[in-house]
């Protein structure tokens, strides 16, 4: 009996206590808890991210700094070499051709007989460029002749059964060094004959190479037509570019000294003009007999 | 058995003043310190009166409380970091620079030389269209017996050289090598069709000349078409294609003997 009272006591008193407990205890220890927790990992995300942050930038900077500056450094010195063998602006001027002045300038390679001025024309002392000028060398049609007489023989070759890719470099190898021989004997005799002229090296490029567009039109007959055919036009390209040779070197040779009478001076230069002029057919039979069969 | 009664009664009334108290501190505000000191001072009395049940309940209570927010707080903040770094990512093929709608443009403005070319794509430079057409190029040779990858790539090196000086020297405005090797790749498809053709049929008779004079007409007046638009130089489109026509028949030299 007592022990039974004694418990319905105990319970009553549970109750009552119950009552104002959880909700201040449940908030305080929530409320803390959980500033604590959002605490935690906002500080490491924002660690993390100011880390990605520095490493990224200073890395990153450094290395478009050092690329730029290489890549400066490099220009500087290839602008360097270039201007102290080759100035790009006086390369220009070989290559300002229009569609009329190459066609017109094949023409008279190929007809050179019914033209008259043989004079390059200037513009306050200053030559005009080839588009404005025929009479003008230009470097355009070498250049596109020289490859196009490469790529004939090894048409020629292959033809003759006789194709590979490494022809086309013997083929281009050899034409060059013959090109660049000219060029030398040329520049040789003009100094020893000591002739004051206009004439640079790449003046003697552009000549030396106008012999090529011979080659192609003899090669182009004479696969066409055989070797009759060859040998045809090989005699008419060889006097046209002889006529044309003597025409623009003498006129170049002698501009400066073109007053006063005919002096020993202008007996060589006529001299050293008809032997280069003399040399371009036999230049144009060695390098392309051996293509026609 | 009165006495006991007695005693009773006077409990009673003791945890009724206790509960009073309690109540009032709850009213003014509900800080923590007064409401400690209450919770020890009744802890003590009952210890005097009745230990074991009375400890182990309100440990119970506490440490349940305390577990709840553990729980549910840490889970959504991960997942949120997490999400938003991944989805703000760009895709990984805009990120490797690699854009196949330009490089489809690029392939359809080479296959219709007569469309006009529009010259912003054209500028934007990339090799991964011209590297795979030389490998497609060299492939097609392969498979013709002829084993020239070498020559291929010397060739394609040289050309794009040259034709980088050449169009330097022509042209008011310069251009960058990447543009010219751009150009020249992408309109070495037909040739890869003429070796196609090598594959299966001789192209050494007046047919087989015919068809590779087509192509690399073909080939050169779209390579030109580009570089007319993209360098504005007017009236010389023959001559840019010239040296065009001249690095596609070295191509169609190999293809054919």
């Amino acid at each position: 009996m007592a022990y039974h009272s004694g418990y319905g006591v105990h319970g009553s008193k549970h109750r009552t206590r119950a009552a104002p407990n959880p909700p201040p205890l449940f908030d305080d220890t929530s409320g803390g808890y959980s500033s604590q927790l959002g605490g935690y990992p906002a500080p490491g995300a924002d660690v993390a991210f100011n880390v990605n942050n520095l490493l990224g930038d200073p890395v990153a900077n450094m290395a478009m700094a050092y690329g730029s500056s290489i890549a400066s450094q490099g220009k500087d010195i290839v602008h360097k070499e270039l201007h102290r063998f080759v100035s790009i602006n006086k390369l220009k001027y070989f290559f300002a051709v229009d569609t009329a002045y190459v066609a017109k300038k094949l023409g008279l390679l190929v007809f050179p007989y019914t033209h008259q001025n043989w004079k390059v024309q200037y513009s306050h002392d200053v030559p005009l460029p080839p588009r404005k000028d025929l009479n003008a060398p230009d470097l355009y049609i070498p250049t596109m002749a020289f490859i196009t007489y490469v790529l004939l023989a090894g048409m020629a070759l292959g033809i003759q059964q006789r194709f590979s890719p490494e022809v086309l470099g013997l083929c281009a190898s050899t034409a060059l060094v013959w090109v660049l021989m000219e060029v030398l004997a040329l520049l040789l005799g003009l100094y020893l004959a000591t002739v004051r002229s206009e004439l640079g090296t790449f003046h003697l490029l552009a000549y030396s190479g106008y012999k090529y567009v011979g080659m192609i039109l003899s090669v182009l007959t004479g696969l066409l037509f055989g070797s009759d055919g060859y040998y045809v036009a090989l005699a008419w390209t060889s006097s046209a570019l002889m006529y044309f040779t003597v025409r623009s070197l003498r006129t170049a040779a002698s501009g400066p000294d073109s007053m006063g009478g005919p002096t020993p001076r202008q007996h060589l230069q006529l001299y050293l003009t008809l032997g280069a002029a003399a040399f371009q057919p036999l230049i144009i039979y060695w390098l392309t007999f051996h293509l026609v069969r | 058995m009165s006495g006991f009664d007695n005693l009773n009664s006077g409990f009673y009334q003791t945890s009724y003043s206790i509960d009073e108290q309690s109540q009032q501190s709850y009213d003014y505000g509900g800080s923590g310190g007064p409401y400690s000191k209450q919770y020890a001072g009744c802890e003590y009395s009952q210890q005097g009166r009745f230990v074991p049940p009375d400890m182990m309940q309100p440990q119970q209570t506490y440490t349940g409380q305390i577990y709840q927010p553990t729980q549910a707080y840490p889970p959504p903040t991960p997942q949120t970091f997490y999400g938003d770094s991944f989805e703000e990512e760009p895709p990984l093929l805009e990120e490797l620079g690699i854009n196949f709608d330009h490089i489809w443009q690029k392939t359809l403005t080479v296959l219709h030389p007569l469309r006009a070319s529009d010259g912003s794509i054209m500028n934007e430079t990339d090799l991964a269209g011209p590297v795979v057409f030389c490998l497609a190029f060299g492939a097609t040779l392969l498979l013709a017996g002829k084993i020239q990858f070498g020559y291929v790539y010397g060739i394609s090196a040289i050309g794009c050289l040259g034709m980088f000086c050449l169009l330097n020297l022509m042209s008011m405005t310069g251009v960058s090598f990447g543009c010219v090797a751009s150009v020249l790749g992408y309109c070495l498809l037909p040739m890869i069709l003429l070796s196609s053709f090598a594959v299966v049929f001789s192209l050494q008779g007046m047919v087989g000349i015919l068809l590779t004079a087509t192509i690399i007409g073909w080939c050169s007046f779209s390579a030109s078409k580009i570089f007319i638009s993209a360098l504005a130089m007017d009236g010389q489109q023959l001559l840019v294609a010239y040296p065009c026509a001249l690095l596609y028949g070295v191509f169609a030299l190999i293809s054919v003997f």
